[in-house]
Parts: C-alpha cells; sequence; structure tokens
C-alpha cells in the first residue's frame, strides 16, 4: 500500500525519507513498516506538523494525523504488512530467517520500491534495528546512492521518521482491528488486546485460544518465547527438519532414536527402532523411493 | 496368528461385511504432513487446517499452501492410479478379543478409503522427485512386470536377441 498515483513534481528533486516499524515485539498480530518521505526543501514545514514518535500520542490523535497526512500532497508514504503467518513461517524455516533480517528486509523493500516510483532519494533515516553501524553498512551497500542515517530512538529525533512511525502504528492497529481470523471454530474471539506479551487482555485471549493439537490461530507468531508457556498441555510434534538436525549435531542421534520410538508410527515394536530401515539389501529402485515389502505387521 | 523370530505375521480384510456405499470415502481428506503428531484422535481439523491454492504449478503438479503450528506447508493433492486405492486400516478385533488384549492383534481391516492424497512439505515446494510420489512409480513397474506376455512380444523379444547377436 502506498500513496503515490502520479508521481508528484517534487519528487524529483532531492528527498528525505522515515522509516519505523510497529508491532515488532507483539506475539500477534502483523509487523508493520512504514516510511514517509518529501523534498528536502520541505524539512521545515514538516516540522510544524506535530508528528511525534507514535508511542507518545493518543490513538485517537495518531489516526488525525495519519488523515491529515494522506491528504497532504507534498508527502508521499508506503507500508509494508508483514503478515503473522510469514513471520512464524521465516522464523521457523529450515534455515531459519531471524527478526531483523525480516525487518532489514522490509525497510530495504521500502526504500526500493520508492526509488522505483521515480522518486529521487538522497537521505534516508532509519530507527535501528540490531547494531546500527552494520545495519548502515548494509543499507548503504545496497543503495550507494543514499546516505543512510541509522541510530537508536529516529522516531523521536527526526520528524520525518515520526511520521514513518504513525504511518506504520495506525496501519498496526487497523490492520489487527480488521483481522479476519482463519479459523472457522465457534469458540473464536476478537478481543486480542495490544498483542503485546504482558498485556493482561493478551495473555487471556493466548489462553483462550490455545489448542492441544493445532497450537493457535495463524494471528498467533508461533515463533515468540511467549508461546512456550502456553504449550505445556499440546500434542508434541516432531518434524522431520528438526529431526534431521539433530541427527547432524553429535551425541544427539541417539535421543532421536528414544524419541522416535514414541511415536509409535509403526503397530508393532520392531528390533530396529529406527523410523525407516536402512533399506540394506533392498533394490535400488525401491531404496531411493522408500518403498518397502511388509511382510509382518 | 503365526509367531515367527522376525516378528508378527498378519492379515489386512480389506472389503469385510460391509457394501460398498458404507465404505467410509476419505477422498480429499487425507494428508500427509512433514512430522510426526503424537497424537492419535479426532480434532477440528476442518476448523483450523486450512489449505489454498496458490496458482502455482510446479512439474505439472498444482501447488497448495498451508500452515501448521506456524510453518508453512506446501504440497499438491495427487490422484491414487486407477486400479489402485488408498486404504486406512485399523485393528480388526472383536469385543471379546478388545478385552484381552488390544497389542497382539495382527488381524486389520480396512476402516475407510481413499482416492487421493495431499501431499505436504515442510517450505519446499512439491516436485516430482518427491519420496512419496516417487513411490507411484511403482505402479507403471508393476504393471509392466505383471502384463501377460503376449506371442507377438516373445517373437519380437526374440528377434532383437538375434540382431544383437
Amino acid at each position: 500500500m502506498s500513496s503515490l498515483g502520479q508521481l508528484p513534481i517534487w519528487a524529483s528533486k532531492p528527498c528525505i525519507m522515515g522509516i519505523d516499524e510497529a508491532g515488532r515485539g507483539p506475539v500477534l498480530g502483523p509487523m508493520v513498516y512504514g516510511c514517509l518521505y518529501c523534498a528536502r526543501s520541505y524539512q521545515k514545514i514538516l516540522s510544524t506538523l506535530q508528528f511525534a514518535d507514535s508511542k507518545t500520542l493518543k490513538e485517537q490523535k495518531r489516526e488525525e494525523l495519519f488523515e491529515e497526512l494522506k491528504t497532504n500532497k507534498s508527502i508521499g508514504w508506503a507500508v509494508d504488512v508483514i503478515d503473522p503467518r510469514d513471520l512464524s513461517a521465516k522464523m521457523l524455516k529450515k534455515n531459519k530467517v531471524n527478526l531483523n533480517e525480516i525487518s532489514h528486509n522490509s525497510a530495504i523493500g521500502l526504500v526500493r520500491k520508492t526509488l522505483d516510483l521515480g522518486v529521487l532519494l538522497t537521505e534516508v533515516y532509519v530507527d535501528t534495528v540490531g547494531d546500527p553501524e552494520k545495519y548502515r553498512v548494509k543499507l548503504s551497500e545496497i543503495f550507494p546512492a543514499i546516505k543512510f542515517v541509522v541510530t537508536k530512538k529516529a522516531d523521536s529525533l527526526y520528524p520525518v521518521v515520526s511520521g514513518a512511525s504513525i504511518v506504520a502504528k495506525v496501519t498496526r492497529d487497523r490492520a489487527l482491528r480488521d483481522w479476519v481470523l482463519d479459523e472457522t471454530a465457534e469458540n473464536m474471539q476478537r478481543n486480542f488486546g495490544s498483542g503485546y506479551p504482558g498485556d493482561p487482555e493478551t495473555k487471556a485471549w493466548l489462553d483462550h485460544h490455545k489448542h492441544t493439537l493445532f497450537g493457535f490461530p495463524t494471528l498467533v507468531r508461533f515463533s515468540w518465547g511467549t508461546c512456550n508457556a502456553y504449550s505445556k498441555d499440546s500434542v508434541e510434534v516432531v518434524w522431520e527438519s528438526d529431526a534431521s538436525e539433530e541427527d547432524e549435531s553429535n551425541g544427539r542421534a541417539s535421543k532421536r532414536q528414544m524419541k522416535l520410538t514414541n511415536i509409535g508410527f509403526t503397530g508393532v515394536k520392531t528390533k530396529s527402532e529406527d523410523i525407516e530401515s536402512s533399506g540394506k539389501g533392498r533394490c535400488k529402485f525401491f531404496q531411493a523411493r522408500k518403498l518397502e515389502l511388509l511382510s509382518q505387521f | 496368528m503365526e509367531r515367527s523370530n522376525n516378528g508378527i505375521s498378519g492379515t489386512i480384510v480389506l472389503n469385510g461385511n460391509l457394501p460398498p456405499e458404507k465404505v467410509v470415502d476419505l477422498t480429499g481428506k487425507v494428508h500427509q504432513l512433514p512430522c510426526c503428531i503424537k497424537f492419535n484422535g479426532p480434532s477440528d481439523v476442518l476448523h483450523y487446517f486450512k489449505p489454498k491454492s496458490t496458482g502455482v504449478i510446479v512439474d505439472g503438479l498444482s501447488v497448495e499452501e498451508a500452515h501448521f503450528r506456524g510453518r508453512k506447508l506446501q504440497g499438491t493433492t495427487v490422484p491414487i492410479p486407477q486400479g489402485y486405492s488408498g486404504f486406512v486400516l485399523g485393528k480388526k478385533m472383536s469385543d471379546e478379543k478388545r478385552k484381552r488384549s488390544e497389542e497382539d492383534s495382527s488381524c486389520w481391516e480396512m476402516k475407510a478409503k481413499f482416492q487421493n492424497i495431499t501431499l505436504w512439505n515442510h517450505d519446499s515446494l512439491p516436485s516430482e522427485n518427491d519420496a512419496s510420489l516417487r513411490a507411484f512409480h511403482l505402479f507403471s513397474v508393476a504393471a509392466a512386470l505383471h502384463r501377460p506376455v503376449s506371442v507377438e512380444d516373445l517373437e519380437a523379444a526374440s528377434i532383437d536377441q538375434e540382431l544383437e547377436q
């Protein structure tokens, strides 16, 4: 989602951009990256628009400011909404992608998209994720023509980042408010709270929506440590990818075997307690296709 | 029941006494997941497991997407070839036997039947090289092996042989 239909004239003059995120900490809902940009010559007016770090503003004020900036023809903006399903999936992939990398990629995507629109970005201000200097170098290598300022609390230091934080925060709040749950079970409720792990309303919602087999609705970020506290009574699930991971690290092979015998895949406990037979003596055709003739079961 | 050193010989009863229309048909509902769920029993699968078609086609396989326990699954639904069926088997037990022992029964019976299966991978696209799909190669190999040999086949084979010599 972004603001520009037709490229305004100011976009071909040197422009500044702010990037900020909302919903990085919560255990549920999307994470939103937002950006706001304008001509460098507009900076002075921008600082009079009362943009402040979105966290210090009341929700209603944020909504008002967002509506205002949407109608402001001297400002452009865009958001990247990262679905909680994608966050969980990426962080639980075989080759895990951590949250910092997801965040970096989202910010990079926003810069690239804005450049592709034809906006002449010369300076970009970013609230840091991880080490600021490393992040700055990473961004500068990808976009050598842009000067990057990466710093903590950028959202309260630079109005253009404050503006971006409002875009991100309002979008995140609305996305959560209008969230359509994938799950169709009858007891589903929408009182998610803020989504922060410490929020009593969020805690109550998690407690009410945990499921022994499926874990949680897909609104929840399964990769968050918070989820573990709710998985006490849940059914154990062993993933092929995790099993092979354990297999690779030394000394854990026996643990794996023990685990797999508990699974109860096989109706009869055979002597080899592995999930798959070694395939020794079987024709290659069958070995390669994991086919085995069972005469005893 | 026959015991040997290698285990227990089992039997499978596929039709039992059920008329065909009474057989439970699970076509479209059988999924093979890339994980082991240590649970046996009913669950709200339809409410929580929501495969969606992606529109992507790989190796002629139509790719579906679903999420389970936060992981992204990519899968494809493949038909069981004609002349074959998928079966869900369970231990066959009379009530009397059930009381005596559950473990020792080696007599299985069909509980349900299915004509397709959805095979899921954990974040890799389905491909014709997936082991489960490759297992289907057996069907054509078996068909070739068991096809009756005709007089023409024998003649053709002997001509080939003569040519080679």
